[in-house]
């Protein structure tokens, strides 16, 4: 109960004045303590086994570290026995994800922009084809009822029954929680507003965003510097990338479509939107005139359609492309034959394939294409590849031929060695804008500065719980809705994240808008509705509040 | 023993040393949990891939395979490809491990040319006032964790007085690339070298300073002191000339193993200057599971310390011949 405490007073102290109602909430599981207000079970069978919690180390996210123990707390208030074990990011998505060797596991969801198409949300993470080891239904949840809508969905070319089917989905897991939905979480980056203006933070990536990058317009000289806690691995867009990789081959290469402002697939390099034949796998589309690449050739049909059997020929992105079964082209004009109906085609697609020139990539056999050093990048994005230094700066400058001519002509990415470096040097002149969210007490440095600003954006991603569905007993509904009561979802966002994100009960969040059903079953932390779920599941408490299996289970 | 054959078995040594070295990395990064790809799989990389991914890079394949490949590989001197980012581990390293050995070595040359004489100055003038209020100085530097010193001199100087750069090696958008005079020889990025080379030049600076102090008091002792001071010579030539030449012999042992420690101590330094060289790579190789990188950074630095060492040795024989070689 020490441990208990001190990791309360942790939270509370942050709360101030404001935290009374917090007060009141935290403590409430304490007022039952050994003797549960809900009856149970009269016959008890045996103990039900404990639970083995994996989170992140305090070191890898405070935030989410502090909430894990709080949960633990509230779990054992409610009878069970509570594992809680601690790990580095890689160790702990190995352990959970690939190794899938634990019971409930906390963990984030990150949601870049073709995440907003439902489709990765719904299928990917809740469909039972999914519970390979490594793949992205963690907690093995298998439910067929659910599994059919989520087939459903990805044949619906029509975008009012897909969000029918899409809000249906959401009730069902809402009801059976393989994981608790907790929190999306959006934040600031904080930027120099006296070096910088035309910042555009966007859904799920604040200044990260494509958007931004061309947008941001520097006041004094000609150049933005851009920090990140991490340096990218390549700007070869066909090796393994990890999403800050992603964030600049997209400037260097560009798309048939790019996922905008409010997270639809918009023409980018495709003049309009897909003409889609009413059976639903067939989309044609036209290619923009006079575009060319960085090294001056023109970038013609022929390209894409190269671009898209390249991908279809390689090792690490034919996944990708593999819902296409044949591509014609006449005059300007390319045409996508699919094997069955894929809705999400044009965001997780054409949104995706970034476009290649065939006379620099033409000749790269399949299997080297991860290693091939084009030494330019030359793409036909909005920046050019001008140098990059690893761990020290990667410079691109703006490509004046480009349809969307950025506003900065020179764009530095600057690797930090951790975010709050990122912010000192932001304060002492030497960058412009950070990408990721710094500590409280940077961002109230920053608040007080004159020259700096805070750009708040919303997620899409979210922070969860996985269960196991595998194991005892987790297997159980009741169980996993038990526990996702004793969530404190709200005291998350308001105290632990300082007030940054909203509180989520879905797998789609609240600023996903079209998509997010706002109707599903919630889960708030209550204690007593945890012990009334496991009661009616057939559960009960011995005499020193230990949660056994009912005898009549 | 001669000192043919003591060079002989201290070279065998060295080797063991080496190997045990190696052997001793490779179990303790193949023990870390996780792997190469497991950064990946929260961004969509499917099972399938992943274990594409692993068969790809030997990591399927048993153990000692996988040792005795390495150790193969290591020993025709090439480092491998890097698992993340596909490269030759030797062309990523390079460039930074010369970025730390410039930090490191200007912070030591400082360490040492005011440890010597500070500390030759304090023995000189044994229970004065400079000498009691030198030591605490000492003591307190050599107390001071190094990150908290270069808090400290990044307030005052970058963001109070303004006077330097908070971080970097350079200022951004110039010419990348270019020779190593002009990579660093310009005021550019000895303006930027500056606050990170007086952190690691604080740190380091108590080892000299209280060594050439207590090695001073031996030597002052000594009889021929006594003697040079009876011949009448000034006292400046005998503190510099006699006094202080004669203290300076175990700092030349130090000096070669800090050498080696200053090398690992560079991470914390690297950190919060935000110096693009070896120490931050080594953290991002291990946070990767990019095992051939980690490896080569730990195996180049670990290297430094064995020479550094083995360098101390031979130079300790060389210079004092008292030296019994057992």
């Amino acid at each position: 109960m020490v441990e208990d405490n001190t990791s309360r007073r942790r939270v509370l102290k942050g709360a101030g004045v404001a935290g009374a109602t917090g007060l009141v909430t935290s403590f409430a599981g304490c007022l039952g303590d050994d003797d549960p207000d809900v009856e149970g079970a009269d016959e008890l069978d045996e103990e039900v086994p404990e639970i083995h919690l994996v989170a992140p180390t305090a070191g890898t996210n405070p935030f989410r570290n502090e909430l894990a123990s709080i949960i633990a707390d509230n779990w054992e208030e409610i009878g069970f026995e509570v594992d809680l074990e601690e790990l580095e990011f890689g160790a702990h998505v190995d352990k959970a994800v690939v190794q899938q060797d634990f019971d409930a596991s906390l963990l984030g969801w990150g949601g870049t922009p073709e995440r907003i198409d439902p489709h990765t949300f719904i299928y990917d993470m809740h469909h039972s084809n999914n519970t390979a080891e490594g793949g992205r239904n963690t907690p093995g949840y298998e439910n067929d009822e659910y599994d059919e809508l989520a087939e459903l969905q990805v044949t619906q070319v029509d975008e009012d029954e897909r969000q029918q089917t899409v809000y249906d989905a959401q009730e069902i897991i809402a009801e059976d929680q393989p994981r608790t939905y907790i929190a999306n979480e959006g934040g600031y980056h904080p930027y120099a507003s006296a070096r910088v203006t035309d910042v555009d933070p966007t859904l799920g990536e604040g200044l990260n965003s494509f958007w931004n990058m061309i947008s941001a317009t520097p006041t004094d000289d000609d150049t933005v510097r851009f920090g990140y806690p991490s340096e990218i691995i390549s700007l070869n867009p066909m090796q393994d990338l990890a999403t800050p990789d992603r964030q600049f081959v997209r400037l260097i290469y560009d798309q048939l479509y790019r996922i905008d402002e409010d997270g639809f697939p918009s023409p980018w390099l495709a003049t309009d939107d897909p003409e889609i034949e009413d059976d639903g796998m067939t989309y044609t589309l036209e290619i923009r005139d006079g575009v060319t690449f960085h090294d001056g050739e023109d970038l013609t049909v022929e390209d894409v359609e190269f671009t898209y059997e390249m991908y279809a020929d390689s090792p690490t992105y034919s996944d990708l492309v593999d819902v296409i079964d044949e591509i014609d082209t006449s005059g300007n004009e390319i045409t996508f034959h699919l094997e069955e109906q894929y809705a999400p085609f044009t965001a997780n697609v054409l949104g995706q394939v970034y476009i290649f020139p065939e006379h620099i990539w033409g000749d790269v056999d399949p299997d080297d294409l991860v290693d091939f050093e084009d030494e330019n990048w030359t793409g036909s994005g909005p920046f050019e590849f001008r140098d990059w230094e690893r761990q020290a700066e990667l410079q691109l400058e703006a490509f004046d031929d480009h349809f969307e001519t950025p506003n900065a002509d020179t764009f530095i990415r600057i690797p930090g060695s951790d975010t709050s470096t990122l912010v000192n040097s932001l304060e002492s002149g030497q960058i412009d804008m950070v990408g990721a969210v710094p500590q409280p007490t940077a961002v109230d440095r920053v608040r007080d500065d004159d020259e700096l600003d805070l750009a708040d954006f919303d997620a899409v991603g979210y922070a969860m719980v996985e269960y196991n569905t595998r194991r005892e007993p987790l297997d159980d509904r009741h169980a996993r809705r038990a526990l996702s009561y004793g969530v404190p979802k709200e005291e998350y966002v308001e105290f632990i994240r300082d007030g940054m994100g909203t509180v989520t009960h879905t797998t789609i969040s609240e600023h996903n808008e079209f998509w997010h059903n706002p109707d599903v079953e919630e889960f708030y932390e209550d204690l007593e509705a945890a012990q009334q779920e496991l009661a009616d599941g057939g559960y009960g408490w011995d005499d020193d509040g230990r949660l056994h299996y009912g005898a009549d289970q | 023993m001669g000192l043919r054959a003591y060079v002989a078995r201290r070279i065998l040594q060295l080797i063991v040393t080496f190997w045990a070295f190696f052997t001793l990395l490779f179990v303790l990064f193949r023990m870390m949990p996780g792997d190469p790809t497991s950064m990946f799989i929260m961004d969509g990389m499917t099972p399938e891939q992943r274990e594409q991914r692993i068969a790809e890079l030997g990591l399927d394949q048993p153990l000692y395979v996988q040792y005795v490949e390495y150790a193969r590989q290591l020993l025709t001197g090439d480092f491998g490809q890097s698992f993340i980012y596909r490269d030759p581990v030797i062309d990523i390293i390079v460039v930074r491990f010369m970025n730390t050995i410039v930090l490191m070595g200007t912070a030591l040359v400082i360490a040492y040319l005011i440890g010597i004489t500070f500390g030759a100055i304090m023995g000189w003038w044994r229970d004065s006032r400079f000498e009691r209020g030198g030591i605490v100085v000492t003591l307190i530097a050599r107390s001071s964790p190094e990150f908290w010193v270069g808090i400290v001199l990044l307030s005052v100087f970058a963001f109070w007085l303004g006077w330097f750069p908070s971080s970097g090696m350079r200022t951004t958008g110039g010419e990348l690339g270019g020779g190593f005079v002009a990579r660093y020889g310009s005021a550019d990025f000895l303006r930027h070298l500056f606050l990170p080379a007086l952190t690691g030049a604080i740190v380091y600076l108590a080892t000299p300073t209280l060594l050439m102090r207590s090695t001073m008091l031996d030597v002052l002792n000594a009889d021929f002191i006594e003697i040079k001071k009876a011949e009448g010579l000034p006292e400046r030539t005998v503190l510099y000339k006699h006094a202080a030449r004669n203290s300076i012999l175990p700092i030349v042992t130090v000096m070669a193993i800090a050498t080696g420690a200053a090398m690992g101590g560079s991470v914390v330094i690297e950190t919060v200057f935000n110096w693009p060289g070896m120490g931050r790579e080594m953290v991002n190789a291990v946070n990767n599971n990019d095992y051939p990188l980690a490896m080569a950074a730990f195996f180049l630095m670990g290297s430094v310390v064995i020479i550094m060492n083995f360098i101390a040795d031979l130079t300790y024989v060389y210079l004092d011949p008292r030296v019994e070689y057992e």
